[in-house]
């Protein structure tokens, strides 16, 4: 895998999100800065210093590191994964001193993972677990933490929890989060920074500044994905059928202007016909009015099933 | 008791308390076995007398019978069982394989090799029981390298090979592989040779000669040293190598100090006993059930108790106390080991997250 030229930069207690299309290389970004492979070219600066020159044991007090790979070992406690994480600051046989053991009680306290202590990690949840192996390294206590995908395979509601867990960890514990993921809309709404990895080179920027200046909109140059900036969604690149005048006010008018958008008409701002009006007050009906007809429909399902017949009669 | 625990909290962890009792009734077991492994055998010889053979200098045959075959036997069964049970326990994390066991993947095979390079190969003179301290060296450290061998073989595969049955089917290849050179070389080799290597195919552990015990006492020994040691990088080691090198550990250099230790252990235990089955893979997978941890400073120690216990017993039963026959060892040890493997795949089908 072969990265474009880069060059980025992140600082402490900074969550930054790397963000880029399947195989660009994120994860062999992310391994190299952990250095679990040595880099291609280039280097890794941590506190000014290289990465190559640190030593095995040294470089794992800084860095800690997550990925996908799931941790199968039956019969291991959520302490003993945890106190995995102590490995670097431990004597050679590992002993867990009261130093190290509060470590690992801190660590389980700031992930919300107490309760779980003596519970086995082959038993717990997708969400649960990962949270079990950030405590792993936050008990490692390190500076910077790289995460590859940690939200991946998880259920929105474990997502959002994870995503909020790595949020405190860097404004409260000040550690620097490195994460990948394929979830823009996440991305930016929670990370400090983004790198966006694109074929020629690497962006990094506020999630705003890179909303403004529209740079993901090269993330999806050839796919029929467009990225909305104004939103901060995505929607897919269609062939408009016709356009459509909207009347009404709030979370109606939010809801039906999505329903129509994503039928394929767009909205403007002219009245005109069709135009749709939207509940309000004491109508709880949609209403479609074309030229020579008003019909009325209970729910956006149907208005849009009337709309796309309209528009078919019409051609 | 046990059963309402159960049901209240099914996941909790055994307590230090627990463990340590664990430990002390371990002990206990290994002495007690010990003491009837002596005094137990096919020739009956009434407590006393063993007693009096042990403590004072007879001349009589019960003494001979005792402090030359019955001790050195019982003490070679410990030495084995701890030997084996060991490399069993490295090669299952290393490999995170829970099928893993010295003779599963073929390196039993690799060291018979290596000792039928130093028998067949050199001289007849060679052969087990007749060779000085120095000779039996020589056949321990060819046992070591052809162990060694294997391992790096099977490590290399288990590189590019995820799957943990493809691995389990390759050792048995492997094995056969092995099993058809040999062959070859006992078509190739004399009368004296033949004669030599059959007898040590059919080992016990019982014709060790005091030599031959000291050169398995030493490299055990070490090995264990080495377990020890190893114990923190096995902890490492269970999270995968990415997770491992991520904390900190030194992934190749722990693997160098494992395959040492399990090459040393397995391949002394095989130059002298022959290979014995089903051990190194049953042992660690009772400690782990026993101590209900993942954590290797429990289960190191653990697993040498259990399987010295263990080996100890089989040792027991082999002589059937009280009838004049003797089973063959390695029939014992699969009657004891089978079962326990068999229950490990069944209670876990997708082969997954055993240990």
């Amino acid at each position: 895998m072969l990265l474009p030229p880069l060059s980025a930069s992140a600082k402490k207690g900074e969550l930054i999100a790397v963000i880029g299309k399947n195989g660009i290389g994120k994860s062999t970004l992310l391994r190299t800065i952990a250095g679990l492979q040595p880099s291609l070219g280039g280097e890794i600066l941590y506190s000014g210093k290289n990465i190559a020159e640190f030593s095995k044991n040294d470089l794992a007090q800084n860095m800690g590191y997550l990925s996908t790979e799931t941790v199968k070992v039956s019969n291991m406690s959520v302490y003993d994964l945890v106190s995995l994480g102590r490995f670097p600051h431990t004597n050679w046989i590992g002993k867990i001193d009261n130093e190290n053991h509060s470590a690992i009680l801190n660590a389980l306290e700031k992930t919300a993972m107490t309760d779980f202590s003596d519970r086995y990690v082959s038993e717990l949840s997708d969400g649960e677990r990962q949270r079990a192996m950030i405590a792993r390294i936050v008990a490692q206590d390190t500076g910077v933490m790289i995460m590859d995908e940690p939200t991946a395979y998880l259920d929105i509601g474990s997502k959002y929890e994870i995503l909020h867990l790595m949020h405190r960890l860097s404004q409260k514990s000040d550690k620097t989060i490195i994460f990948s993921t394929h979830d823009l809309h996440m991305a930016i709404s929670q990370s400090d920074k983004i790198w966006l990895i694109l074929d020629d080179k690497l962006i990094e920027g506020a999630p705003e500044d890179l909303l403004i200046e529209g740079t993901f909109d090269h993330l999806f140059d050839s796919s029929p994905v467009k990225f909305d900036s104004e939103r901060g969604t995505f929607s897919f690149k269609r062939e408009e059928r016709a356009s459509v005048s909207l009347t009404g006010e709030g979370l109606m008018r939010h809801w039906t202007e999505m329903a129509i958008h994503r039928a394929g008409f767009s909205i403007s701002e002219e009245k005109g016909f069709p135009g749709i009006v939207v509940p309000s007050g004491n109508s709880d009906h949609w209403q479609l009015i074309t030229a020579d007809t008003t019909q009325n429909f209970c729910s956006i399902y149907e208005l849009i099933c009337g709309l796309i017949k309209e528009n078919i009669r019409s051609i | 008791m046990k059963t309402e625990k159960k049901n209240v909290t099914k996941n909790t962890v055994a307590s230090e308390k627990q463990q340590s009792l664990l430990f002390l009734i371990l002990v206990f077991l290994i002495i007690s076995f010990l003491i009837l492994d002596i005094f137990l055998g096919s020739v009956s010889i009434k407590a006393s007398d063993v007693i009096k053979a042990l403590f004072n200098n007879t001349d009589s045959n019960f003494a001979t019978i005792i402090l030359k075959f019955r001790l050195p036997k019982a003490f070679t069964a410990l030495i084995v069982g701890i030997a084996l049970s060991i490399s069993g326990l490295q090669m299952q994390t290393v490999f995170r394989n829970p099928m893993a066991g010295p003779d599963v993947l073929g390196i039993s095979s690799g060291a018979s090799l290596g000792v039928a390079f130093v028998i067949l190969g050199f001289s007849a003179n060679l052969s087990p029981d007749r060779i000085n301290e120095f000779g039996n060296w020589i056949l321990a450290i060819a046992a070591w390298a052809g162990a060694g061998a294997v391992m790096i073989l099977i490590m290399f595969i288990s590189t590019r090979v995820k799957d943990i049955m493809t691995i389990l089917i390759l050792g048995i290849m492997l094995s056969s592989g092995i099993s058809a050179i040999v062959t070859i070389m006992q078509y190739f080799s004399n009368e004296s040779m033949l004669k030599a290597y059959v007898i040590w195919t059919m080992g016990s552990l019982g014709n060790l000669t005091s030599s031959q015990l000291n050169v398995l006492l030493v490299s055990v020994f070490v090995g264990m040293v080495l377990s020890l040691i190893s114990a923190k990088m096995l902890n490492a080691l269970l999270l995968g190598e990415n997770y491992a090198s991520s904390i900190g550990l030194n992934v190749k250099f722990s693997r160098i100090v494992i395959f040492s230790c399990t090459s040393i252990l397995t391949g002394s235990v095989t130059a002298f006993c022959g290979p014995i089955g089903f051990i190194g893979i049953a042992m660690p997978h009772i400690a782990r059930i026993l101590f209900k941890t993942s954590d290797h400073k429990i289960l190191v120690p653990g697993t040498i108790l259990t399987g010295g216990a263990v080996m100890l017993a089989s040792d027991i039963i082999s002589q059937l106390p009280g009838s004049e026959t003797v089973l063959p060892l390695n029939a014992v040890t699969s009657l004891i080991g089978i079962p326990i493997v068999i229950w490990v795949i069944l209670r876990n089908r997708k082969y997954s997250g055993i240990f």
